[in-house]
């Protein structure tokens, strides 16, 4: 057995992609000689950062660190605070196809008292797959079904813990309502076209009778006259009190401007613009009224056949000059879940057409921390704050670089995963070995 | 005459009216053509000797003789000329002031043809249950439905009184009764649009020609031909079918001892197509299908006459240079809805253009020399449509005498009958139409009179006075307007007096004037004034209040000219310049090949043996690349290209691509469609062609999906952005075809219904695969013996002979897969016939990578997706890294439109998962696909001799970071961001001008539309809203259909349900 294990550590580091040591029990540590990149502060060349209880009790040229405190050498290193996946379905997926392993969207039009906390698999083979790139914390959102409005509400959770309530850092993160999509493609059929508007017009109808309801609800109850609580409505109360912000999914123009002046309309207190692929077209507006907008994938193509090949790419840059708060997402899709390592490239870019890449670092780190509420625990390298990190061999917004080691709150994360298993296994085929 | 009070009613009268004369008309025997039918009653033995004198005669376009005579006898014309005889019993039609056309002829029309209902997917019901297994059919058939080129019109088709009455009233005298469903649809009837009750009576010509359309089923059908590659392959193996058929017949007939041939009467009615006789008149749905129709009639020599679409004006040289007769249709579409601006958004740019242009579409083939003629077919409503249109081609610059031969002498000429019809020479029928002069010019031109066989059918008395014009009023017994304006047409004229406008009918030589009281002095709202024309003049009386009379007497001023006004110069063509592909970044002609090219003091990633060169030129000359190095000496004139701070990486090669496909990329009727090609159906106007450019990606091997184990023939292309079709194609490089095994051609994640369709697990998969190869063999083998088996004339299966050519090492095969188990059970089959595939996807490639390398197959896979079904559960991404070092040659691939213009990013994450090295990984994306592709001589490095397909990036290649700044092909620059930059503007600038254009109209019509809502607003409860999953599957069949020019939907994506 031992020889077995160090043979496979031999041939980790021989392939120098994955880390495999078996995580030490939470302690002191203190790595140095890395470039710390805060996000929040610039970089800090060569420095140190202490992990104690779980989080960054020091950072800078130099700390003052216990002398029990384990000292990690990562001389030509880097260190990131870890990425947020703002806008995601980790733990409620497996695999698409499959439909047994799908929990994402509940049936209904109005479900806001749908919790994607409870749903959360903890082993799920995705989310060791995602951590291994630096995703360590992600806003699992859930979403609508066919005929689904309000979708529910997002647990903020760490990729790491035994259950759902260890990974747990904030339920609900949010209120996710999916503005039915008026936009449809130019070929379809006017008899098609034409029943998909009523749908959609169904939802909005749907939605509007939801907020009356919920209005009502929020009166009766200042009235002390409930007597039985009504779920949805009670779910519904924080964000008509303004303590909970209300997410609205919306990607084309006329959703969009349809969105904002519902917000208006039903005074909104805290909106959030998700995924907004013509986001740039109301830029003025989104940053008059201060609406942050968690932007969907760079990786997409333009809506329309006439726009720029560079539509998508430059979404963000054209938003964070006119001066809208822009977090970085993924698309709330299963396939999306399976493939969360690859936010750094979807901000990456959005970073090669103008955004640049520190605000396209910052977009996946401390914005998304801040939309979400967590800024003083997350998204970027400073004291006070969790040691949710990973150290990475080069510029983490490359693909080439390797995501080396990591923490979420001081824990150091086994990086192994089912995909570096097989790796490892098949590995040792071609190089003769016996079969474990 | 009845009073007149509405308009509504005033129709119906008319209508009634005319319904009871048809029914005294209907019982009278015709006397054009001499028949066998025994006479019922009393003979009719009137003479049928006419001359019409005083006409202007428009013998043929171009001709025309003032103050003619036309003489008919026995509905044939005798004579036409000016002074031309009066026979002697000749009756007399005086048409003075009127001119006399030849009928038109419609040659594309749904006369006398049962309605059929949109072939509109279905959207429940059994689907996909048993494919490719038709009900039995009566008769002796072809095996698919589609195909029945022995249905003939003229043996089914009942003439349609009412139906030709229409016809007639926009002058139509005859119409080609054209079969409207199927692939061979059949054969088409040429009918005379008299009253006739008996097809003997109306039926000019039977069998006129064949008619073809690209019709499938549509995606999610159990039916072949499901997509046009499909539709494409069926109407090749038909028409070799038909020539087989009579070999075989002709070979048996000398052999009575041999196999009996089946039946077939499908392909004996081919015969005559086949051997060009008969006209095939090819439906076409976009400006891409008159190609795919060109290229069959060049195989097969058929006689082609295009049915166009509308877009002709976009391919006028190339349909010029064809020489092939189009049908054009005045289709022209409504003003594009704009007016919100959001909405406007999804307008695009080549539908605006095509607003623009599209009434020009006649005068651009016009000028460019294609004899075209036109049809009201497509037209929503012909009656108010299809002379406003044709006066509007007209107005735009159409030469009217151009206008007047794709009306009479053009379909006269493609429909085989201008012996027949189409002038007023001796000879022809008497199928004539009499009409203002202006008929193709003025809205206000009437037709009168259409004589067909001899017979008259009149809508107007060309002998009533026109009371059209200025006229002067003389009031006695009260006091009225002194002068009145008549207007409009057809017995329904505006009037126009003392500033107010009033309507008026006609009927005769009796004129009745709706005027408003107030311009006579009383307090009615309408005063009826009833007046006598009389050459020139007019009395008329009206009633006043207390029985007071008012008289009035008018003298014509000033008649409206019924003469031709001189025609406005010729209009300019739309200022928006024809560019291919339409819209935006469109191009006029591919970029330019400078002779030389120099890129100076840049970073070059060659792929080649020359690795790196920092600070290095790469010379292009004609298209290759000539030279790299330091220093290097141009040629003078040479383009020089400063790399400063830049990166010169070969052209990147998508190995796994569904880019550039019209109408599905899945032909998944069939277990094995190896006949379908994507070579068919290439769309050269999809976007993702030049957004891929500007991804920096050059070739692609566009691949059939993997709905089947044997799919299509796929196609290597070249980005050739603005090329044709055929132009995108690299024809330098081999065949390929694609296989593909696992979940989705065992239809795992199709649903609950498709479960019966052999194969349903990978055991089946795999013998069906071993089965069709030894049918391929057994099939080359009888190639080689140049027979069939029992020594007959053999049959050429375009299925099986892809798969010999497989065999023979001509066709590379692509195969797609996942698990290991099947990719060594393909390695063995692989083994067993000498095939060396590249498996593509190959997830679990990893696990065989030995295998795989064995054999020197090929391995195209995914970077790093994962989990998106359950044969994927154990991809992982060094898959590529542990297969490179295995020896296997890897590639990465996109699969997916998108990720297919990023493909250098992909490539950089095998530096991290299993550490390729930089060379390594770029080489996943350029070398290595084109190796596996067999075009590495060609592309694939910077190397000495090979095309000059690069890409200049502003950073290392394999960064995120890299945008591509350049991107050639062919020495040919394809991409250059600043260029797109300045081509923005122009979008943007061309759109907005196009947007003020349509505005109005469109303003227009939605005031139109709302007037009509009132009106007739439906009853009843509205109709349920779809179920989602009714509509996402709806959806996707739309998808597979949609038409070009279309916005980059993910409709091709890699996904379960879609099988790529």
């Amino acid at each position: 057995m031992k020889t077995s294990l160090s043979l496979l550590f031999a041939a980790l580091l021989a392939a120098g992609a994955v880390h495999a040591e078996a995580p030490r029990a939470d302690g002191t540590v203190l790595l140095t000689g890395a470039d710390l990149v805060t996000v929040s502060h610039g970089t800090i060349k060569g420095g140190e950062l202490l992990i104690r209880d779980g989080r960054i009790a020091a950072l800078g040229a130099k700390v003052d660190a216990p002398a029990d405190a384990e000292r990690i050498d990562l001389a030509g290193k880097r260190v990131y605070p870890g990425y947020i996946a703002a806008n995601s379905v980790l733990g409620l997926t497996e695999i698409e196809a499959v439909r047994a392993t799908n929990d994402m969207a509940e049936v209904g039009a109005i479900n806001p008292n749908t919790r994607a906390q409870v749903a959360i698999n903890p082993d799920s083979e995705l989310l060791p797959v995602a951590r291994a790139n630096g995703v360590l914390t992600a806003n699992v959102v859930p979403q609508p079904g066919k005929s689904g409005v309000i979708a529910g509400q997002s647990a903020l959770v760490k990729l790491d813990g035994w259950t759902y309530e260890d990974m747990t850092l904030a339920t609900p993160s949010g209120m996710h309502l999916f503005w039915p999509e008026a936009r449809l493609p130019a070929w379809l059929p006017e008899d098609f076209r034409k029943r998909a508007k009523e749908a959609a017009g169904k939802k909005l109808a749907a939605l509007d009778l939801a907020m009356r309801d919920a209005r009502a609800y929020q009166a009766a109850k200042r009235a002390g006259t409930v007597k039985t609580e009504d779920l949805r409505w009670e779910a519904m109360l924080p964000v008509l009190d303004g303590k909970e912000a209300l997410f609205v999914h919306a990607e084309s123009s006329a959703d969009i401007r349809d969105a904002l002046a519902f917000a208006q309309r039903e005074k909104i207190a805290r909106l959030v613009l998700v995924g907004g692929q013509d986001a740039w077209r109301l830029a003025d507006e989104l940053a008059a009224r201060k609406i942050p907008v968690i932007l969907g994938t760079s990786q997409r193509l333009p809506l329309r056949r006439w726009e720029a090949y560079d539509t998508a790419y430059a979404n963000a840059a054209k938003l964070v000059q006119a001066g809208v708060t822009v977090a970085i997402a993924n698309q709330g899709e299963s396939q999306a879940a399976s493939n969360e390592r690859n936010l750094p490239y979807q901000a990456a870019s959005y970073a090669a057409y103008g955004m640049g890449e520190d605000a396209a670092l910052r977009a996946i780190t401390l914005t998304p921390a801040e939309i979400l509420g967590v800024a003083d625990r997350l998204g970027s390298l400073d004291v006070g704050k969790d040691a949710t990190l990973f150290v990475a061999d080069g510029d983490a917004l490359d693909a080439r670089t390797r995501v080396q080691r990591a923490w979420i709150r001081g824990h150091e994360l086994d990086m192994a995963n089912r995909q570096t298993r097989l790796y490892e296994k098949y590995k040792s085929k071609y190089e003769g070995k016996p079969r474990p | 005459m009845p009073s007149i009070r509405s308009r509504s009613r005033r129709r119906t009268l008319r209508s009634c009216l005319a319904a009871l004369v048809l029914t005294l008309l209907a019982g009278a025997p015709l006397h054009a053509q001499v028949d066998t039918r025994p006479v019922e009653g009393i003979a009719d033995r009137t003479p049928q000797l006419t001359a019409f004198v005083h006409a202007r005669l428009l013998v043929k376009p171009g001709e025309v003789i003032e103050d003619g005579t036309l003489v008919v006898r026995d509905g044939v014309i005798v004579a036409a000329g000016r002074g031309a005889k009066v026979p002697a019993g000749a009756a007399r039609i005086d048409l003075g002031g009127k001119t006399v056309f030849a009928g038109f002829i419609d040659p594309l029309s749904a006369y006398a043809q049962p309605a059929t209902a949109e072939a509109a997917p279905a959207a429940t019901g059994r689907r996909g249950a048993s494919p490719s297994t038709p009900q039995p059919q009566a008769g002796a058939a072809y095996w698919n439905p589609r195909v029945h080129p022995q249905d003939d019109v003229a043996a089914t088709a009942k003439p349609d009184p009412q139906a030709a009455e229409k016809l007639r009233a926009l002058g139509f005298t005859d119409a080609l009764s054209v079969p409207q469903r199927g692939i061979f649809r059949g054969q088409s009837a040429l009918y005379a649009l008299s009253d006739a009750a008996h097809g003997n009576d109306a039926l000019i010509r039977a069998r006129v020609a064949q008619h073809l359309a690209f019709e499938t089923s549509g995606w999610g059908s159990d039916e072949y031909p499901g997509s046009l590659m499909g539709a494409i392959a069926l109407v090749r193996q038909t028409l070799y079918d038909a020539r087989w058929q009579q070999q075989r017949l002709a070979w048996q007939a000398k052999r009575p001892e041999a196999e009996r041939t089946a039946p077939n009467d499908a392909l004996a009615a081919l015969a005559p197509l086949a051997a060009g006789r008969q006209p095939a008149i090819f439906a076409t749905d976009d400006e891409l299908d008159y190609d795919r129709a060109l290229a069959i009639a060049r195989e097969f020599g058929l006689k082609l006459v295009l049915a166009g679409n509308g877009h002709e004006y976009r391919m006028a040289p190339r349909l010029a240079a064809a020489g092939v007769p189009v049908i054009v249709p005045l289709t022209y579409p409504e003003a594009p809805a704009v007016e919100d601006p959001d909405a406007a958004l999804d307008v695009e740019l080549a539908a605006l253009e095509h607003w623009r242009w599209a009434p020009y579409n006649a005068r651009v083939l016009a000028e460019a020399g294609v004899p075209f003629a036109f049809t009201a077919a497509g037209l929503k409503k012909p009656e108010s449509e299809f002379w406003k249109r044709v006066r509007k081609a007209v107005a735009d610059g159409l030469d009217e005498r151009t206008a007047l031969a794709a009306l009479t002498t053009q379909p006269a000429a493609m429909l085989g009958v201008a012996d027949k019809l189409g002038t007023l020479e001796p000879g022809r029928l008497a199928h004539f139409v009499v009409a203002d002069a202006d008929l193709l010019r003025g809205d206000d031109a009437r037709i009168y009179e259409t004589w067909i066989d001899g017979k008259r059918y009149r809508q107007a008395d060309p002998a009533a006075p026109d009371p059209r014009g200025a006229w002067n009023l003389a009031w006695s017994g009260g006091s009225g307007p002194a002068s009145l304006e008549f207007r409009g047409k057809d017995g329904e004229f505006g009037a126009k007096a003392g500033g107010e406008s009033f309507p008026a009918t006609q009927d005769g030589a009796r004129l009745l004037l709706y005027m408003p009281g107030k311009l006579l002095g009383s307090a009615r709202e309408r005063v009826v004034v009833v007046a006598q024309l009389d050459d020139g003049a007019l009395d008329g009386r009206a009633e006043l209040e207390d029985g007071h009379r008012l008289r009035v007497h008018g003298t014509l001023a000033k008649p409206a000219p019924r003469a031709l006004a001189t025609l406005p110069a010729k209009p300019p063509l739309p200022s928006e310049p024809l560019r291919f592909p339409a819209g935006a970044y469109g191009r006029n002609g591919l970029p330019q090949q400078p002779a030389a090219v120099v890129v100076r003091h840049a970073t070059l990633w060659t792929q080649g043996p020359q690795g790196v060169l920092e600070d290095a030129d790469l010379l292009v000359e004609k298209g290759r690349i000539a030279a790299l190095g330091r220093n290097l000496k141009a040629p003078s004139g040479a383009l020089e290209i400063d790399g400063r701070g830049k990166y010169v990486s070969p052209g990147i090669i998508d190995p796994h691509s569904h880019i550039a496909v019209s109408r599905g990329v899945n032909e998944g009727t069939h277990a094995v469609t190896s006949e379908v090609r994507i070579g068919d159906v290439l769309d050269p106007t999809d976007m993702i062609i030049y957004r891929q450019l500007a991804g920096g990606t050059t070739s692609a091997l566009v691949l059939h999906g993997s709905a089947n184990p044997i799919g299509g023939q796929s196609q290597i292309i070249k980005l050739r952005w603005g090329a044709d079709a055929e132009g995108l194609k690299f024809k330098r490089a081999p065949e390929t075809i694609k296989f593909a095994l696992g979940e989705n051609v065992k239809q795992s994640n199709w649903g609950d219904n498709f479960t019966t369709r052999y194969p349903q697990t990978r055991m089946g998969v795999e013998q069906i695969d071993l089965d069709s190869l030894l049918a391929a063999q057994a099939y080359g083998a009888a190639l080689k013996a140049g027979h069939a088996a029992d020594g007959g004339p053999l049959r050429r299966d375009l299925r099986l002979q892809a798969l010999w050519e497989v065999l023979q090492g001509e066709r590379l095969v692509q195969i797609h897969s996942y698990r290991q188990d099947e990719i060594l059970g393909f390695i063995r089959l692989a083994q067993q016939f000498h095939i060396v595939p590249t498996f593509q996807h190959v997830l679990e490639g990893y696990k065989v990578a030995d295998a795989i390398a064995k054999l020197g197959a090929g391995a195209s896979t995914f970077s790093d997706w994962w989990a998106y079904k359950f044969e994927v559960r154990d991809a992982i991404p060094y898959n590529g890294a542990l297969m490179t070092r295995q020896g296997v040659t890897v590639s990465f691939n996109s699969d997916d439109d998108e990720m297919g213009r990023r493909l250098n990013t992909e490539a950089a994450k095998s530096v991290k998962y299993g550490g390729l090295s930089d060379a390594e990984a770029l080489a996943l994306v350029t070398v290595n696909p084109a190796r596996q592709l067999h075009i590495d001589k060609y592309v694939g490095s910077l190397e000495p001799g090979k095309d000059a397909d690069f890409v200049i990036w502003n950073a290392p290649p394999l960064s995120t970071l890299a945008v591509p700044q350049q991107t050639w092909v062919d020495g040919r620059k394809y991409f250059d961001r600043a260029d797109d930059l300045a081509e923005r503007a122009r979008i943007e600038s061309e759109r907005a001008e196009l947007i003020a254009a349509a505005l109005p109209e469109r303003v227009k019509a939605l005031a139109h539309d709302a007037g009509k809502k009132d009106a007739d607003k439906p009853g009843g409860a509205p109709e349920a809203a779809p179920s989602l999953l009714q509509g996402d599957e709806l959806l996707r069949r739309y998808a597979a259909r949609r038409p070009i020019y279309h916005d980059d939907e993910p409709v091709n994506g890699c996904t379960d349900a879609e099988s790529h």
